[in-house]
């Protein structure tokens, strides 16, 4: 692989143009698109219609996945929004219902969160046994900096009452025949403590396959609470029903072994994302007393990363590596490792991370029937010679 | 790194693809191509072709008005998971009669089952360009 880009924050001369010239609020957006090299710059598209594509690992080398390079899962075929017509509706349980216009929510007070963005089913390709669906494997997931309106203070300007616990939520994007809507809900408190509803990724207005004209944002929670082209918040006293709460994206309560299904009821809806770390960049050879940087990402439903870990000897022991220190609640870390062969033969470096709650990645990721929030230990293997 | 589809550039596999609209696929500010950009389909190409063989009438009917066929090549599923998947979106309103679900479900799990190793995805531009 090609020597990977300079990671540092900073505001370079090409970042600083970027920035006069109204490009990117933020340097590193600017530098974040610089620096993924043309040559991997491309997407691997797992679907057509619904058009779904990850990104490839070597091109997740930078804190802000550049736009043009974020995945997009979708499940039905998106309507484009009237953007002349478009409002927000609030309802509910709420004492003033409310239409936004999307001048109205770019008028109300604008918050900026950075944060990883990750399909629930990313790494289900690695399912063992195979289970059904988009088989993702490592790149349905990017971190960006996600700029809106909290969730809130809509909620608050509508006059949210109690009564309301869950918030539901809805796109408009309309499926096929009898084929059951995409909606789903959340807790209220976690939406009034993060929820965003992004008008902006990366200080550009958010495109149509990334949900335009606004998305939820729900940092540190699986990508299905992301809705994407929202029209309607409305907070309920109990969760939403349909296919998509009550029997899609249910993670199992107490996991069997692989192969084990579980009824809905044993199971409760994906929430928080699980601890990961991923290699993105790895020399596929090295020499004997040469040093070589291993780098990659990890994240977590907890808002920081303690450590990464590298074992070069199946787990037996493990060697810290180097956390980039550019940071935000629930954003990747990047990481670095230099690692000094001592020996000739093929070895394989694993990669585990730990959380700010203490939870440490798992050898094998917790088998389930869906394929939801894998994270198996991620390794790159290295021949060294004399 | 543990990866099973080669990330090499897969233009052969795309036969007869149509693309998603314009619209749909163009960020909001939009560059200018590459070189290396040109040369890859855009993103929302479509695979539109199923393997030949008994019963591909019955899937191209009853699958691919909703799907586009790279949804199906990718599953390496059982002859049970691909019932319980056909009686899912017969569920959902696909058209399957009786008689040619045991044929559709044979048909799948043949060309689609344990062993299927054949699937990549297809490597494309940048979204929006």
């Amino acid at each position: 692989m090609a020597n990977p880009p300079d990671l540092r924050p900073g505001l370079t001369r090409r970042a600083f143009l970027g920035v006069a010239a109204g490009v990117a609020a933020f340097p590193s957006i600017a530098a974040a698109v610089r620096d993924v090299p043309p040559a991997k710059r491309r997407m691997l598209q797992v679907n057509g219609y619904a058009a779904c594509a990850e990104t490839p690992l070597d091109a997740l080398t930078t804190y802000l996945t550049p736009n043009d390079l974020f995945f997009v899962r979708q499940h039905w075929i998106p309507v484009a929004p009237d953007l002349k017509n478009w409002a927000l509706t609030v309802d509910g349980e709420v004492g003033v219902p409310l239409k936004l216009s999307l001048g109205e929510l770019n008028a109300m007070p604008q918050t900026t969160v950075t944060c990883v963005l990750q399909c629930a089913g990313n790494g289900r390709g690695f399912m063992k046994p195979v289970v059904p669906g988009v088989q993702w494997q490592f790149g349905a997931v990017g971190n960006a900096r996600w700029t809106g309106v909290r969730v809130k203070e809509v909620l608050l300007k509508a006059g949210l009452k109690g009564t309301g616990q869950h918030l539901h939520t809805f796109g408009t994007d309309k499926p096929p025949g009898k084929v059951p809507p995409f909606f789903r809900s959340l807790e209220m408190e976690k939406v009034l403590e993060d929820g965003v509803i992004a008008l902006k990724m990366n200080g550009e207005a958010l495109s149509l396959l990334h949900g335009a004209p606004a998305r939820l944002v729900v940092p540190g929670w699986a990508g299905d609470h992301w809705m994407k082209w929202l029209e309607r918040l409305s907070p309920q006293k109990d969760p939403q029903k349909g296919f998509y709460m009550d029997v899609g994206y249910r993670f199992p309560n107490k996991p069997g072994d692989p192969g084990v299904t579980f009824k809905p009821d044993e199971m409760s809806p994906v929430t928080e994302l699980f601890v990961k770390s991923n290699i993105t960049d790895a020399p596929k050879s090295a020499r004997v007393g040469q040093t070589v940087t291993l780098r990659g990402f990890a994240f977590s439903g907890a808002p920081d990363i303690s450590k990464v870990e590298i074992s070069a000897d199946g787990g037996a022991k493990w060697k810290n590596a180097v956390l980039d220190p550019e940071h935000d609640p629930y954003a990747w870390r990047l990481w670095t490792f230099p690692w000094k062969p001592e020996a000739p033969g093929k070895v394989t470096l694993w990669a585990r991370a730990t959380d700010s709650r203490g939870s440490v990645q798992p050898k094998e990721a917790v088998w389930n029937q869906s394929g939801y929030l894998y994270n198996a230990w991620h390794s790159a293997d290295i021949e060294v010679t004399a | 790194m543990r990866q099973f589809w080669p990330t090499s550039i897969l233009l052969g596999i795309v036969i007869g693809g149509t693309a998603l609209t314009a619209g749909w696929t163009q960020s909001p500010k939009a560059k200018a191509l590459t070189p290396a950009d040109a040369k890859l389909p855009i993103f929302g190409t479509r695979l539109e072709v199923l393997p030949e063989g008994p019963g591909k009438e019955i899937a191209d009917q009853a699958c691919m008005s909703c799907h586009s066929t790279d949804i199906l090549r990718q599953q390496r599923l059982s002859e049970a998971q691909w019932t319980a998947s056909v009686n899912k979106m017969v569920g959902w309103g696909a058209e399957v009669p009786e008689a040619d679900k045991s044929k559709l479900v044979k048909y799948l799990a043949l060309h689609f089952g344990p062993g299927n190793d054949k699937f990549q995805p297809v490597v494309t531009r940048p979204i929006g360009r």
